[in-house]
């Protein structure tokens, strides 16, 4: 190899500290960021399928005109390699021997269900079993309840219109039940195929057509692209995310993993920053004596951007090998608690943003202070030259300042994300300003007088203020950065906690007479189960905004999910406690007049305070002006309604049933016996597994939240080692001399656990203020949800930090106290 | 060296009314005031002074490292003071070479690479065989493949003499080649230094306060307070 060529070459590189502490920044960055990316992409794939679930299908697309959806459609998302399955749900009267009743029928293909499966059981006495098809021609399982009320039992033959269909067996989950309240009567299933020999469906029956549809995302995507500009107003395309109770923890997962991401890619800036700018320094010379033999200074500056690519393509290679088996770690610990583990799956998209975090960490962060390097005096051979370096650093931390935010932006796509961020960084460094002037002006009264280790350590302190200064600023940021990521993830388990506590609301009762409310209510108290609210439901249309047909008041691009249905209406004369009133005034006592709308959807429907809406219930017509807009808690799991009356209204005066939900535990579910044969009429919805499922996805993303946590409080380690190894010799120069002079070896270890101690107290203090500040604006504007100060992390922060420090500077002590005073400064020559 | 044959007795380096000053916060530094001399092609010449004489600033002047405030340096026929940076670079790597007081090699490189340095910045054909010979010559054949850090100060100052004569320079500037080292090693250095430059023809520029060492040059300059002189020889 020439000399010239071994320059810029990676081995040599390697022999000098401080490019190992670039380098090791850069691989590390690249590593967690890559890590976080591919990890997230695996979360959101197991996430999805999960979800998926829900739908029984990763997308569903519903006719609800009663007429099928067109073969042809179908036919395309095979040829795209997509899976397809159809569904018809109707209801009609079914006959057993004994009697009649109203049920609600899901037909459904030999396809279904795509995603997830089916809790079945041969009678009531047999196991329950998972089956991964509905029933087959010719059968019908049936909801349990139904046995009761046709008095009939499996085996038996009962009449679906023209068709008579054998009861094989009791359907007690279907994947993607549950949510619709719709679904008052009895469920049972059959084949897609028995439909049209029932002869049920006919023109104007009110029925819809279900297709299914699974495969890759980018696959399904494209379909829908495909498919959209076909669809009629009243199709509606399904996916995950609308998939109501799952969506929020879904979205707020996502973005703390994007927030850890970030957090990565601000905390390799920090730690390549400080490392390159320790390189450029120590190159100096090295430059000065390249000039000196006659190397122009174009020539400098190709030799170093050779050097940082090389870096860059090295730092990129070692982060994406370090990445994998990380990925693959946390992918096998996740797999050992799900029922279907994914596969691993390298998503090479996921590893865009880790190669860029490493060509933006290099070229904004060590580029500059390397790039000046082209201007160092080739004077500085013979000596050093006054005035060197510093002059443009303002200029270049700015740009490193707006590429790195510029980099979370694309990273993340939260403009949000950025603001609270920059902020929290803004409010750090004028914090830190403040905290160095009072610091240097306290420390310098500290002066004269005795050889206590205090004394040292406020004396080095000071000495070394400038670094000292810098280190705090480092050690504050990524701390900060650190304690923002604890903080994020104390109150989004906190929040998820709070919304699905273990007993939340797990069967609802739907269709009480109003006679019975009362006895409902005393049959759930005697059995010692806590009922929540009962509220008065009565299906109607929102058909008039401030007296224009709704249709007309809303274009179809704004497809109204709430106008293509009955809503439930109620009365109520309190506001829930989880919603909250963002415009308006509740009802006051003996108010007749008025509607509560909740807000999502009056910003749909852009409806405001004032605004008449029309309502359709059977054949009457009532109109309210809009009295109020509320926050309702969809994913509570108990009665929410999109509108409220008050209890003098029109509405009351409707026929009516009524609503509840309570908690029972999975010992208790022979009272749901005792409560169909005692109120036959009522429904009993059991959502119990529904919950289940999202305590399990909750779990699973806390765990994988955990993971990411370690791995960047692991990288923050990292940058503070490099930050304390930058330092290194001048510390161990220090020491030795220390010694040589006749320190004793405790006052030395005394004095400088107590110096970094110090060091981190501060630098601990100022990172909780600048998480505190960042986690507000994060809440404000990402994570929706109230401010609460931490205490319990606010308080022990700066004692943990301290206490960090001490021991960092206690272990960089070791070869100091080990080795001679007089073999380490040789050494240290 | 002044009766070598095949080289003519023009002027290589010559300096004419050079002063230079630092600018300070509140005051302007002389360091250097109306300098002139003459160098001729293959002569030594030494510079003594105190520390902080201005020596070391003038050096850098004289090699065209730094420019001067005021008056003209050519050297070799060019006048450097009106050349670019990169431009004197060039001149460097072509017509000069350097010794240092601190040996200044690049430490992750070894004896070998610190000497084909140079050799291919001039854009040399065979590097590497020319640094092998000079490593043999100046008495480290067997030491090529060592770091600084495993030579000791006398082999770092044959490796850099070594680096310095290898791309055969015009003119070389030395500045206190033997102040790092030993009695004894600095006599070896020296005595080595002259033989090289008297095998070469090249001309000597260096700083020195080593006495012995100033008495072995063709010609010596004393510097005080900024000022040049030319020391008279018996």
């Amino acid at each position: 190899m020439t000399a010239t060529r071994k320059l810029a070459s990676v081995q040599r590189d390697w022999r000098e500290r401080d490019v190992r502490v670039v380098l090791a920044a850069l691989v590390i960055a690249v590593a967690t960021v890559a890590t976080i990316a591919l990890f997230a992409s695996h979360l959101q794939r197991t996430m999805m399928t999960s979800a998926s679930t829900f739908l029984a299908a990763d997308r569903q697309l519903t006719a609800g005109t009663g007429q099928p959806i067109p073969d042809t459609w179908l036919a395309e998302a095979r040829e795209r390699g997509l899976a397809t399955g159809r569904m018809v749900e109707f209801s009609t009267m079914v006959f057993g021997d004994q009697g009649f009743q109203l049920v609600a029928v899901k037909a459904v293909s030999s396809d279904y269900p795509l995603r997830g499966d089916i809790e079945w059981q041969a009678s009531p006495d047999a196991l329950r079993e998972i089956r991964q098809q509905g029933p087959g021609q010719g059968e019908l399982w049936v909801n349990p309840r139904l046995l009761r009320l046709l008095e009939i039992e499996p085996g038996d033959t009962v009449e679906v219109g023209n068709l008579s269909l054998q009861v094989t067996g009791l359907l007690l989950r279907e994947p993607d039940g549950g949510f619709n309240l719709a679904a008052l009567s009895p469920r049972v299933m059959m084949h897609a195929d028995d439909v049209a020999a029932t002869g049920v469906i006919q023109d104007g029956s009110r029925v819809s057509f279900t297709a299914l549809f699974a495969g890759e995302e980018q696959t399904l995507d494209a379909y829908q692209n495909w498919l959209e500009p076909q669809l009629a107003a009243s199709h509606r395309w399904r996916s995950i995310r609308d998939a109501e109770a799952l969506a929020g923890s879904l979205e707020k997962a996502e973005g703390f993993l994007l927030l850890g991401g970030s957090l990565a890619v601000l905390l390799a800036a920090v730690a390549v920053a400080v490392a390159s700018r320790q390189y450029a320094l120590g190159q100096r010379d090295v430059v000065a004596l390249l000039k000196t033999l006659g190397l122009t200074g174009r020539g400098i500056g190709r030799l170093y951007f050779v050097r940082l690519l090389v870096w860059g393509l090295a730092g990129a290679l070692g982060g994406l090998l370090l990445a994998l088996p990380a990925y693959w770690g946390l992918a096998a610990v996740l797999a050992q608690m799900l029922d279907q583990p994914l596969g691993f799956r390298l998503d090479w998209t996921a590893l865009g943003p880790a190669l860029m975090t490493a060509l933006v960490a290099l070229f904004a962060f060590a580029w500059p202070p390397v790039y000046r390097l082209r201007k160092v005096p080739a004077m500085r051979v013979l000596r050093s030259q006054p005035g060197e370096g510093g002059q443009y650093a303002w200029l270049d931390l700015l740009l490193a300042v707006a590429a790195i935010f510029g980099l979370v932006w694309w990273y993340t796509g939260e403009p949000g994300l950025v603001v609270a961020l920059l902020g929290g960084v803004a409010a750090l460094m004028l914090v830190m300003g403040v905290v160095g002037w009072l610091l240097v002006l306290t420390l310098r009264k500290l002066g004269g007088g005795g050889g206590s280790s205090w004394r040292l350590a406020l004396v080095a302190l000071y000495r070394h203020r400038r670094s000292s200064l810098a280190q705090i600023a480092v050690f504050a940021m990524t701390l900060m950065l650190a304690a923002t990521l604890i903080l994020v993830r104390s109150s989004l388990l906190e929040d998820w906690q709070a919304q699905l506590p273990d007993d939340a609301p797990n069967h609802f009762l739907i269709n009480i007479a109003p006679d019975d409310v009362d006895e409902v209510a005393s049959f759930l108290t005697a059995r010692g189960l806590s009922q929540e609210a009962i509220y008065p439901m009565v299906r109607g249309r929102l058909t008039h905004i401030n007296g224009v047909p709704v249709r007309q008041a809303v274009t179809k691009d704004e497809d109204v999910n709430a106008l293509n249905r009955e809503l439930n209406l109620t009365w109520m004369a309190s506001l829930p406690a989880d919603n909250r009133l963002t415009a308006g005034e509740w009802f006051a006592p003996g108010q007749r007049e008025g509607v509560s709308v909740e807000s999502e959807l009056a910003s749909q429907l852009a409806i405001g305070l004032g605004d008449e809406l029309g309502f359709t219930i059977g054949a009457e017509v009532i109109s309210e002006p809009v009295t109020s807009i509320r926050t309702v808690q969809w994913d509570s799991m108990k009665p929410n309604f999109y509108m409220a009356f008050p209890p003098d209204s029109a509405l009351a005066r409707m026929p009516s049933t009524w609503i509840t939900s309570f908690y029972l535990e999975a010992d208790q579910k022979a009272a749901i016996n005792d409560f169909t044969r005692r109120f036959p009429t009522v429904s009993v919805l059991e959502v119990d597994h529904i919950i289940e499922r999202i305590q399990q996805i909750v779990a699973q993303v806390t765990q994988a939240i955990e993971a990411i946590l370690a791995l960047i409080l692991a990288a923050a380690l990292v940058v503070m080692a490099a930050v304390v190894s930058a330092t290194l010799q001048d510390r161990q120069r220090e020491g030795a001399l220390l010694r040589t002079l006749g320190g004793r070896q405790r006052l030395l270890v005394r004095s400088t656990m107590l110096e970094f101690a110090l060091l981190g107290f501060l630098a601990g203090l100022l990172a909780v203020i600048g998480a505190e500040m960042a986690l507000w604006a994060l809440q404000q504007r990402m994570f929706d949800g109230d401010f609460r100060w931490h205490w319990q992390v606010v308080l022990p922060f700066p004692f943990i930090s301290a206490l960090l420090l001490a021991l960092f500077g206690r272990w960089q002590l070791r070869p100091v106290l080990t080795v001679s005073p007089m073999v380490l400064l040789r050494r240290l020559e | 060296m002044t009766d070598n044959p095949t080289r003519s007795q023009d002027t290589i380096l010559k300096v004419s009314d050079l002063s230079h000053w630092v600018d300070l916060a509140n005051d302007t530094l002389t360091i250097l005031q109306g300098v002139s001399l003459e160098i001729k092609r293959g002569e030594s010449a030494a510079i003594v002074g105190r520390s902080g004489s201005g020596k070391t600033t003038l050096l850098g002047l004289l090699a065209g490292l730094d420019v001067p405030s005021q008056g003209k340096v050519h050297l070799d026929g060019a006048e450097i003071s009106a050349l670019s940076e990169d431009q004197r670079a060039q001149l460097r790597a072509q017509r000069v070479g350097f010794v240092f007081q601190s040996f200044q090699l690049l430490p992750a490189m070894t004896a070998l690479e610190n000497v084909m340095l140079p050799l291919e910045l001039a854009g040399h054909e065979n590097p590497e065989a020319s640094a092998r010979e000079l490593l043999e010559r100046v008495g480290l054949g067997d030491r090529t493949g060592h770091t600084p850090r495993q030579l000791s100060g006398g082999e770092q100052q044959r490796v850099a003499i070594a680096r310095a004569f290898a791309s055969h320079p015009v003119i070389l500037f030395a500045d206190e080649p033997t102040g790092n080292l030993d009695n004894h090693t600095g006599q070896a250095i020296s005595d080595l230094m002259m033989a090289l430059n008297r095998e070469q023809g090249t001309t000597l520029v260096m700083v020195t306060h080593d006495q012995q060492l100033a008495d072995r040059c063709d010609r010596q300059f004393a510097i005080d307070g900024g000022a040049l002189q030319e020391v008279a020889r018996s």
